[in-house]
């Protein structure tokens, strides 16, 4: 078995609306897998549906080789799950629910590496659970996902909320996890998040896969988005590989091609430049290309 | 309306909205009975003589005293109308009136929605004046419904008009001492706790007042409903009582929101466990942990209710044994020998008051789902059918032990010995599966609809203590799985019916436990 998750044409409809409209995601083991996308493109219902928590209308999905409707509770077993709206009760405390979190996957709380973890997050396990901030709800299920040994963690969007700190020591636990062989599937709508741990990534929008392939070859990561203050006035009329191109005042912005970055820096050399910054490209430039493109045009 | 209130008529009409369908069922089903009660009584009693000899045989045994409160003026067709529902059925409005205020202060509250609200320009205190308001139109309309119901069945107006304040009073009350318990916890459910065992402690004081030491009713709002003496020279000033309390509690509600954070109770919320229990290891283990401390409660108030009618039973059959009497008890639900009947009565009352906690369980479970905690849940390796039955069997296995809870209790009050009532109780655990594997089944169409379990429970409670008064025919009445229940010990064990009962109830779980499974979460 290569491919941990393997998902199909993927359709799920609410009523009128269509959340999943024939998405494809695959997973191959070991591998961390940056799902992007904005908010409702249909991640966590991807998500959802890959437990077993939703029925699909349409496509085919395997998990860990199996059948995430049929053989939920198997497949249950073999991963761990942060949800993106972390949700406890409100009379149990945070260690009664890491300990029956992991209990119900049958793993020994003592013999798990819960402590270390909730020393590693700052967690304080004895307050009840209507007394946590999101981001103490979201290490609860952190905690309880990262302390035992799994063969798929499921996170969707796992750090909202959490400090930069906190985002350190997340990320610092999910590559032990990966080493220790485990894959990943990691949704979120930050893209330096993924970039940091993700192989590959998939792009969705609208219920659709934009893009999906490693960081290095998205075609859009290879552009650079470029600001540029000139003295005198510059047009960038006839160069090839130019996109998104404004004007404000006597400020220009826009994304480049590689190919094209030595002709338009020579142009902006000779306008005369007192301001010039260049950046690799953001998620938000990602999407609003997605935005822009025929699939999310019907939104 | 000053800073700390503002925006609160805004959060009243939200409140209003979202109590809409709650408010219109509840009131409806309270209206509907003092509709049967008012335009029964003609029939039941027709002569004077009837209704005088009816009401000096409920005065005369201290089990409906204790129960219903006294009858002060003998001869009043309004009075002897309004027995039930001048006492218990208040209980009933203090506990809607509980059930609304605690849903718009504390529940929102924990729920983090409070936060939300008072961020915006609206009043620290505006979310709990939106509920007081609420709490004060809820009981106005309850009581002015009840007044104009009583003089439209042909009732005195002076009278009908008093009963209905006395009506709207123990709601302003209970509106003011849920305001003031939901100060005390932070657990909403703590708060619902507090303030429904202050009302029933209140209730059983008067109880004691009525049947023995008198001026202890004074101490009660529920004493004052027959104090007021509505039919017969009214104390008008016995409406200020209701008045004054509920002021003061409102203002004492105030006092403890200013002493106290958004979020926080009264009292300081204590620290939880570190770690969680090894019998915290599962969907089962979960609904244990969850409903423990209520089911240890209801336990001990369910022993309470039990001893109590156990031991006012054994005297009626010396005071009642007139015609009228008698007429009483089967007008309550029981026929034959007068104590039998009256535990029969009482047995039949306890199976509806247990019904609720296992509702409570099912309708827990269902807003576990509907608030995203299932899913974390079920992200594990829990299977749905797991996940149902735990829950659902659990409500079960629960109101068949408060169930023999009662049996014991009242068996030990009536001085029978503690088994020969559990029997009785037990045949009504068919007839309570039934109702609980309803409401299951509601919440497995979706999980909204679980909340609709209530509907159920308060449409047999109706059909039951209207069914007789309005004599519908049969075939409605049996739609009622309570109807189905022998009325032991003075009728004989059923066991063909009981059967059909479980079958049912069976039925039900397997063909909602089977949707549960194939539908989408959430």
């Amino acid at each position: 078995m290569d491919d941990v998750v393997l998902a199909r044409g993927l359709v799920k409809s609410y009523g009128p609306h269509e959340a999943l409209r024939g998405l494809d995601l695959v997973v191959p083991a070991g591998e961390v897998h940056g799902f992007l996308g904005p908010n409702g493109a249909g991640k966590s219902t991807t998500l959802r549906a890959l437990l077993g928590l939703l029925r699909l209308d349409g496509g085919s999905a395997t998990v860990l080789g199996l059948d995430p409707w049929r053989d939920a509770v198997r497949i249950h077993r073999r991963l761990a799950y942060v949800p993106g709206d972390v949700t406890l009760w409100p009379d149990l405390s945070g260690g009664e629910m890491v300990d029956l979190l992991l209990r119900m996957r049958g793993v020994d709380p003592a013999q798990a590496a819960r402590d270390q973890l909730l020393e590693r997050f700052d967690l304080d396990p004895t307050k009840k659970g209507r007394a946590y901030s999101r981001g103490n709800r979201q290490k609860v299920a952190l905690v309880a996902a990262l302390a035992a040994e799994v063969e798929l963690l499921l996170l969707d969007e796992p750090t909202a909320g959490l400090d930069p700190l906190m985002e350190q020591v997340f990320r610092e636990c999910v590559r032990e996890r990966v080493a220790g062989g485990t894959t990943v599937l990691l949704s979120s709508h930050i893209l330096s998040e993924v970039e940091q741990l993700a192989d590959r990534v998939t792009i969705i929008n609208a219920g659709r896969v934009v893009e999906t392939g490693t960081l290095a070859e998205l075609r859009y990561l290879h552009r650079t988005r470029v600001e540029a203050t000139t003295i005198r006035p510059v047009s960038l009329d006839g160069l090839e590989g130019v996109h998104d191109v404004s004007v404000r005042a006597d400020t220009v912005s826009c994304m480049v091609d590689p190919a094209s970055l030595t002709p338009l820096l020579s142009r902006l050399t000779d306008a005369g430049t007192s301001a010039l910054t260049c950046a690799p490209p953001s998620l938000e430039d990602l999407f609003l290309d997605a935005y822009r493109s025929p699939s999310g045009a019907d939104r | 309306m000053t800073d700390r209130h503002r925006g609160a008529r805004l959060l009243l009409a939200r409140d209003l909205r979202v109590d809409l369908r709650l408010l219109v069922l509840w009131i409806g089903a309270l209206s509907l009975l003092v509709l049967a009660s008012a335009v029964s009584i003609e029939t039941l009693y027709p002569d004077a003589k009837d209704r005088i000899q009816a009401a000096a045989g409920l005065n005369n045994s201290p089990a409906t005293v204790a129960l219903y409160g006294p009858i002060i003026d003998e001869s009043s067709v309004g009075e002897l109308a309004m027995t039930k529902l001048t006492v218990l059925y208040a209980f009933i409005v203090a506990l809607l009136l509980m059930v609304v205020v605690r849903r718009h202060t504390r529940g929102e509250e924990e729920s983090g929605r409070t936060e939300l609200v008072v961020a915006t320009a609206v009043g620290r205190s505006a979310p709990l004046t939106a509920a007081l308001m609420l709490g004060a139109l809820v009981s106005s309309v309850t009581g002015l419904l009840a007044a104009v119901i009583d003089v439209g069945g042909g009732l005195p107006v002076t009278g009908s008009f008093l009963f209905g304040a006395s009506w709207a009073g123990i709601g302003l009350v209970a509106t003011g001492l849920t305001a003031v318990a939901c100060q005390l916890s932070a657990s909403s459910r703590a708060c619902a706790g507090i303030a429904s065992a202050s009302l029933g402690v209140l209730y059983l004081v008067r109880a004691v007042a009525d049947v023995s030491i008198g001026w202890l009713g004074w101490l009660t709002p529920f004493g004052w409903g027959t104090r007021l003496q509505a039919w017969h020279e009214p104390r008008w000033w016995v409406l200020g009582l209701y008045a004054a309390l509920a002021g003061v509690l409102a203002l004492a509600a105030y006092a403890l929101r200013e002493r106290r954070d958004l979020g926080s109770g009264l009292w300081p919320a204590r620290p939880g466990r570190a770690t969680g229990s090894p019998r915290l290891g599962g969907a089962t283990g979960l609904v244990w942990r969850l409903d423990r401390a209520a089911l240890g409660w209801w336990t001990l108030a369910v022993a309470a209710m039990g001893t109590l009618f156990g031991l006012i039973a054994p005297g009626v059959e010396d005071m009642l044994d007139s015609d009228a009497g008698r007429r009483i008890i089967e007008q309550i639900g029981g026929t034959g020998k007068l104590e039998d009947a009256m535990l029969a009565a009482v047995i039949a009352v306890s199976a509806v008051t247990v019904t609720c906690f296992g509702l409570m369980v099912v309708v827990r479970a269902a807003n576990d789902e509907r608030d995203g905690r299932a899913e974390l849940l079920m992200s594990g390796p829990t299977s749905r059918w797991t996940a149902f039955l735990a829950a659902t069997l659990t409500a079960l296995g629960a109101v068949v032990w408060l169930l023999v809870v009662v049996g014991i209790t009242m068996g030990l009050g009536a001085g029978r010995g503690p088994w020969t009532l559990v029997p009785a109780a037990l045949a009504q655990a068919p007839a309570v599966a039934v109702v609980v594997a309803a409401a299951a089944g509601l919440w497995s169409l979706r999980v909204t609809w679980a909340a609709a379990g209530w509907g159920i429970v308060v449409f047999c409670l109706v059909l039951e203590a209207v069914g007789g008064l309005l004599e519908l025919p049969d075939w409605v009445l049996g739609v009622s799985p309570y109807a189905h229940v022998p009325a032991i010990p003075v009728e004989s064990a059923d066991p063909v019916g009981a059967a059909v009962l479980v079958a049912i109830a069976v039925g039900l779980l397997v063909a909602a436990a089977g949707r549960f499974r194939s539908r989408d979460l959430g």
